[in-house]
């Protein structure tokens, strides 16, 4: 899955405006990295856009690091 | 908002967006989904921007094409939610083709990208007949919606 974890952090990447080295996988989006609820948003956007998934709203809260992304794409690919 | 009646006039829609003159950018709704909406607006020569922009040269200015696409989107998020939120914009992507100028009638459809009951992204174009004026990608949140 080293595919999805480097289209995911381009995503992040290009949203935050920060370099792919300064988003370590874990660290909180927006506590930690400088991101924003809109910015969270606007990645969820990409991210249905790209993988052609549904993420619902409550799902918001939990794309907290890069991992929890990467995971929650990963697992709203298996039900589609 | 099922089996409403379009299209929706002017006092439908100052039902649904808060906006007033001189800034009600929109005069008609013949489209609403919440797929979907498709407004029209009608730049008459009497619009009061045109005073100064410019006194030569009649042209809409972009910032108030965004604006018309802007208040398209909250149509576009009341089909969806109806609460009295107050919209605020977040982010704007946008690009200008044409220009407009009095006797144009805009029509401006906006489709979500994404909507959700705080926040939401979605995709606005303008066209006078066949001619493309503008495109935006348009993010707006409530005033909470930091908070989440």
């Amino acid at each position: 899955m080293a595919d999805v974890r480097s289209e995911v952090l381009g995503i992040v990447s290009m949203v935050i405006e920060k370099e792919i080295k300064d988003i370590p996988l874990d660290a909180h989006l927006i506590q930690e990295v400088g991101a924003d609820s809109m910015m969270a948003l606007e990645i969820l956007a990409a991210l249905e856009k790209k993988y052609r998934v549904i993420i619902p709203e409550d799902k918001l809260k939990e794309m907290t690091t890069v991992n929890k992304i990467i995971g929650m794409v990963e697992s709203a690919r298996k039900k589609k | 908002m099922s089996a409403q009646k379009l299209p929706l006039e002017i006092e439908d829609i100052k039902k649904i967006i808060p906006q007033r003159f001189p800034f009600l950018m929109i005069d008609r709704v013949i489209e609403a989904s919440p797929e979907k909406v498709v407004a029209i607006k009608n730049v008459s020569v009497n619009e009061y921007f045109f005073a100064g922009h410019f006194p030569d040269l009649k042209v809409m200015p972009g910032v108030l094409m965004i604006e018309t696409m802007a208040q398209a989107g909250i149509v576009l998020y009341k089909q969806k939610f109806q609460n009295d939120n107050l919209l605020y914009l977040v982010s704007v992507k946008s690009r200008f083709f044409n220009p407009v100028t009095p006797g144009d009638q805009l029509r401006i459809e906006v489709t979500p990208m994404k909507m959700m009951s705080k926040m939401g992204i979605f995709n606005a174009e303008i066209k006078v007949g066949e001619k493309k004026i503008a495109e935006a990608e348009i993010a707006f949140g409530s005033q909470d919606a930091k908070n989440l």
